[in-house]
């Protein structure tokens, strides 16, 4: 494995239910109000659940897009030069729109012209783990030598096609509340989340880094189409190389923003997960995941909550984890339930997980 | 290792589907309504089944698939459905998304490195190898198996899959 130095994080955008920009998603979490209503946005007649986290005042995807990316680029002191030498990293669904904008393949171009980002395109498009993939392949990039600055964006808005897909497979939450780990939980919800990062090669320029991406891991669980390992090793080697890359060990971990969407096998297969890439650790590592307050972004969570964990450790406390109802035995973790936590350390991880048994893990530390 | 260099990445295999003699893939159980995963899933096992003998599997082996939009006829029908009211079977949830077929084969063959799916924004050979040189070099995989799917309307769509390791950098 390729040994690096940290990538800056030097500007980051995120809308969500929670609000419009990055200083709204730390006040959200941390305000630890759930955002689920019931969904207004299209019709929902017939379904089995009926609730989501949209945000009121979306447009478009693409428009959404291109304004977090002017957002993030703003945030980062990037001028039309600078721009113009960024990459493009997308993480989007890749099916037909229903917004009439642009759809993938061309959304990548189309956000590349629009705002002026004039290096290499790539789109992902790996479901729950598209932008968090897309994050590391812009860190290993940047560390490769390959660009020195690379923008990564990712959006999803709740829509009608999705949420028919996920009522049908009985994945939402019957009960209208997602409760990561918790007993009595019944699936997730959906949320809105279209955000964009700035990711630069340490000290190339004088732009002051909000936090950095210390380490990445990505790995595969090679068990199943669309359910977890249960014994989560593909997480646990995805949590592994991320400490190996950041020189860190598992004590170093101040917090785990985790994937866990408040489905009952897959958050006991995250647990698994963290205690076998953690060991003992696993029990005193203070755990939680934001999707209980924002909902299931899908391809752009791993973006949003890579927001969210920037945040927090900028302000350095940690978020609860909604919708609480007690410990469940298949979980035992250390979540944060009761009020937000002081970080005890700089040092985060944030966990995404997808179907295909597609894992990966993101350390990112204060600036 | 058999064949030239795509790029950094070695060829270890290389299949098609269609080859001559060939009909449609093989049915797949669990996937419904639409040719992509059949072929996904056909074409990988051809190509891994080509593997020079005397060359060991890697232990990290990465799926990357590369597609314009995934399984658009199924993307396609439960826009329809939705649109018109209709139920839409629980079997669309998880073919909705490419990672679901490319696990498939990741379980199948035992393939344990990083999943990844891509939309071409250029010339999908070039950046499928692209990705696969990015994830040797950075040691999340030792090997790679890169299926390259093509769709047009009304015609079952033709794949390419490439067995790809010895990354440029470990």
């Amino acid at each position: 494995m390729v040994e690096r130095t940290p990538v800056a994080v030097t500007g980051v955008h995120a809308v969500s239910a929670l609000g419009r920009g990055a200083e709204a998603q730390l006040a959200g979490v941390l305000a630890g109000v759930p955002a689920f209503a019931p969904v207004r946005r299209f019709d929902v007649t017939g379904r089995r659940v009926g609730v989501g986290a949209t945000a009121g005042d979306v447009g478009p995807l693409a428009e959404e897009l291109a304004g977090a990316v002017d957002a993030a680029c703003r945030a980062a002191g990037l001028d039309r030069t600078g721009r113009r030498g960024s990459a493009l990293l997308l993480a989007t669904h890749g099916g037909p729109v229903t917004d009439g904008g642009p759809e993938v393949p061309a959304l990548a171009g189309w956000l590349a012209d629009r705002c002026g980002l004039g290096g290499r395109t790539r789109t992902y498009t790996s479901a729950c783990v598209s932008a968090s993939t897309a994050v590391a392949d812009a860190a290993a990039l940047i560390g490769r030598g390959d660009v020195t600055r690379v923008v990564v964006a990712a959006g999803y808005l709740v829509e009608p096609d999705q949420y028919a897909l996920f009522d049908a497979g009985r994945a939402l939450a019957t009960d209208g509340a997602v409760r990561p780990f918790s007993a009595g939980r019944t699936g997730l919800l959906l949320g809105d989340g279209v955000a964009a990062v700035v990711l630069e090669a340490a000290g190339r320029r004088r732009a002051e880094p909000v936090a950095t991406v210390r380490g990445w891991g990505r790995a595969g669980d090679a068990y199943h189409p669309c359910q977890p390992d249960p014994t989560g090793r593909g997480l646990a080697r995805a949590v592994e190389a991320a400490l190996r890359r950041a020189g860190l060990g598992p004590a170093d971990v101040g917090y785990v923003n985790a994937n866990a969407t408040g489905t009952a096998f897959s958050d006991a297969s995250e647990a698994a997960a963290l205690r076998g890439a953690l060991g003992g650790y696993a029990d005193r590592v203070p755990v939680s995941s934001t999707k209980a307050l924002h909902g299931h972004a899908l391809e752009a969570s791993g973006l949003l909550e890579l927001v969210v964990t920037v945040q927090v450790l900028r302000h350095g406390k940690l978020p609860v984890n909604a919708g609480w109802l007690g410990p469940d035995p298949a979980c035992p973790l250390d979540v944060i339930v009761d009020a937000p936590r002081p970080a005890g350390t700089p040092y985060a991880l944030s966990l995404n997980a997808a179907f295909g048994g597609a894992n990966t893990a993101l350390l990112v530390g204060a600036a | 290792m058999t064949a030239g260099e795509v790029g950094g990445p070695v060829v270890l295999a290389r299949a098609a589907w269609p080859e001559p003699g060939d009909g449609a893939p093989p049915p797949l159980p669990g996937f419904v309504h639409s040719p992509f995963h059949p072929l996904v899933a056909a074409v990988a096992r051809r190509c891994l089944d080509r593997r020079p003998a005397g060359t060991p599997p890697g232990e990290q082996t990465a799926v990357v698939l590369v597609s314009a939009q995934g399984d658009r006829a199924s993307a396609e029908h439960v826009r329809a459905a939705v649109a018109g009211g209709a139920r839409v079977g629980p079997l669309f949830f998880f073919q909705s998304v490419p990672n679901s077929v490319a696990g498939l084969v990741a379980a199948r063959h035992g393939l344990h490195g990083p999943v990844v799916c891509l939309a071409p924004t250029g010339d999908p050979l070039a950046g499928g190898t692209a990705e696969v040189d990015l994830l040797l070099h950075d040691g999340d995989a030792d090997e790679a198996l890169l299926v390259l799917i093509e769709q047009a309307p009304d015609a079952p769509g033709t794949a390419v899959a490439v067995l790809l390791g010895g990354g440029t950098g470990q």
